[in-house]
């Protein structure tokens, strides 16, 4: 401390000349004009840089928070972003729905659901889609699926909000179809080889049909209604014991392509069914 | 001690006014000024403490100052003339000279003298010259002015010798 001092007051000349000059400075920039001018521009921009200077170091250290705020708010875009491409595409379907010729064509007494496939398969010998509509869309097993191309399937079961769709292309699937221009139904079935083909398995020898005629649902299983294109019958072979004709048909629906779909109910129909089942009960 | 300080005071003034009255409207060939206030600051005598010489040398920049409608100019560089000059002056006072010289001519020889003053002087006007242009940019024209006012100032200081009591 002493030494301090020593020094302080064996140097204390430094000190006034330092005063002094200040106070040369001060009057100099103060009361001249030129100078004055150049020593405040001068500390302006030295100042200003200063402050840009801190700054761009400040901004550093608010970037973990920035960064975090940033995330929460991709997540909630994110988030909107499908939310929003969720609705179009159900507009979509619903849009689809209203303009489809087919649908326009069915009668009075159904009604349309529209669904998006989110899963499945078409290349194994039981092939199935999900949908992402379930009993809380009022959708329930046995109810007719189709697209604008034609038949697809029909749903096997359905959990709160998804549904299982077994489609044509599966060796379970029996759906009951006739040749556009004769009564007779029929039962398509798929043999589980070709996913382009399916077969119309008992046509009755006397039914009139040629290759080209237009395969479509007969609209007595109360899946379907009558008039849903399947197919076009491709080729004509006796079946195995030469009973019936067995009919190649070459499917509408491009099921490598599925997206969105139409669901089909006939009003009433949880009413038949129950009436059905007393009868096997007995 | 108070005479010793009452003729500095007397001298003082009196380079003040020579100064301001005359020699601050001396302008040869745009660049050359002479400043003879400056003799006052470099002919103290030997053992003058740098406090001292500060004091003095603040408040005759801040006269000249004053009167040339320049403030803080010449005090700045009068300031920083008083502030080397003992260090200066001892450079070139040979060892064992009295304490309480006078510089001058007679008395720390010609040669010694003038490059003393000469330094001082150049040193006065390149401070003073620095602060006037406020800018480094223009190093030839300071070096022009500092050098034609410092011979300026170097005749006057030769001609005040002749005037200085023996």
């Amino acid at each position: 401390m002493q030494t301090i001092l020593n020094f302080l007051i064996k140097h204390n000349h430094w000190f006034l000349f330092i005063l002094l000059e200040g106070i040369s400075f001060m009057l100099i920039v103060r009361f001249n004009n030129y100078q004055g001018a150049a020593f405040f521009t001068a500390a302006n921009s030295a100042v200003g840089g200063l402050y840009s200077a801190i700054s761009d170091v400040d901004s550093y250290f608010g970037l973990q928070q920035e960064n975090s705020t940033l995330l929460a708010h991709n997540k909630e875009l994110t988030q909107e972003v499908a939310l929003l491409r969720a609705q179009i595409a159900e507009l979509k379907n619903r849009e689809a729905l209203l303009t489809d010729t087919v649908v326009q064509n069915i009668g009075p007494g159904y009604r349309f659901h529209t669904a998006t496939i989110v899963s499945g398969s078409s290349n194994t010998a039981n092939n199935y889609f999900v949908i992402d509509k379930g009993r809380s869309d009022s959708i329930s097993s046995e109810m007719g699926v189709f697209n604008s191309e034609g038949v697809v399937g029909i749903i096997y079961q359905s959990s709160t909000h998804y549904s299982l769709v077994l489609p044509l292309l599966n060796s379970k699937s029996r759906t009951s179809c006739k040749v556009r221009g004769d009564n007779t139904s029929s039962i398509l079935q798929w043999d589980g080889n070709d996913v382009r083909y399916s077969h119309l398995v008992d046509l009755p020898r006397h039914t009139r049909i040629a290759k080209g005629d237009t395969v479509v649902t007969s609209g007595h299983s109360a899946i379907f209604p009558e008039g849903i294109p399947v197919g076009i019958i491709d080729k004509i072979e006796d079946s195995a014991d030469g009973m019936f004709y067995r009919a190649r048909v070459e499917l509408f629906t491009n099921f490598a392509t599925l997206s969105s779909v139409f669901i089909v109910t006939k009003e009433g129909y949880e009413e038949q069914k129950e009436l059905e089942r007393t009868i096997t009960k007995e | 001690m108070t005479a010793t300080y009452l003729i500095k005071l007397r001298d003082f003034v009196l380079f003040a006014l020579v100064q301001v009255l005359i020699f601050a409207h001396i302008h040869l060939f745009d660049y050359a000024t002479a400043c003879v206030a400056l003799i006052f600051l470099l002919k103290l005598p030997r053992h003058t403490s740098r406090n001292e010489l500060l004091i003095w040398g603040f408040l005759m920049g801040l006269a000249t100052d004053i009167f040339g409608s320049t403030p803080g100019m010449n005090a700045a560089a009068f300031t920083a003339v008083a502030f080397v000059r003992n260090t200066l002056l001892e450079n070139f006072i040979p060892k064992g000279f009295a304490d309480d010289i006078i510089p001058g001519i007679s008395t720390i020889k010609t040669g010694r003298y003038l490059s003393y003053t000469s330094i001082c002087t150049f040193l006065f006007y390149t401070v003073l010259y620095l602060l006037e242009l406020f800018t480094i940019h223009y190093p030839l024209p300071l070096l022009i002015g500092a050098a034609s006012s410092t011979l300026l100032t170097m005749l006057f200081v030769i001609i005040a010798e002749f005037f200085t009591r023996k």
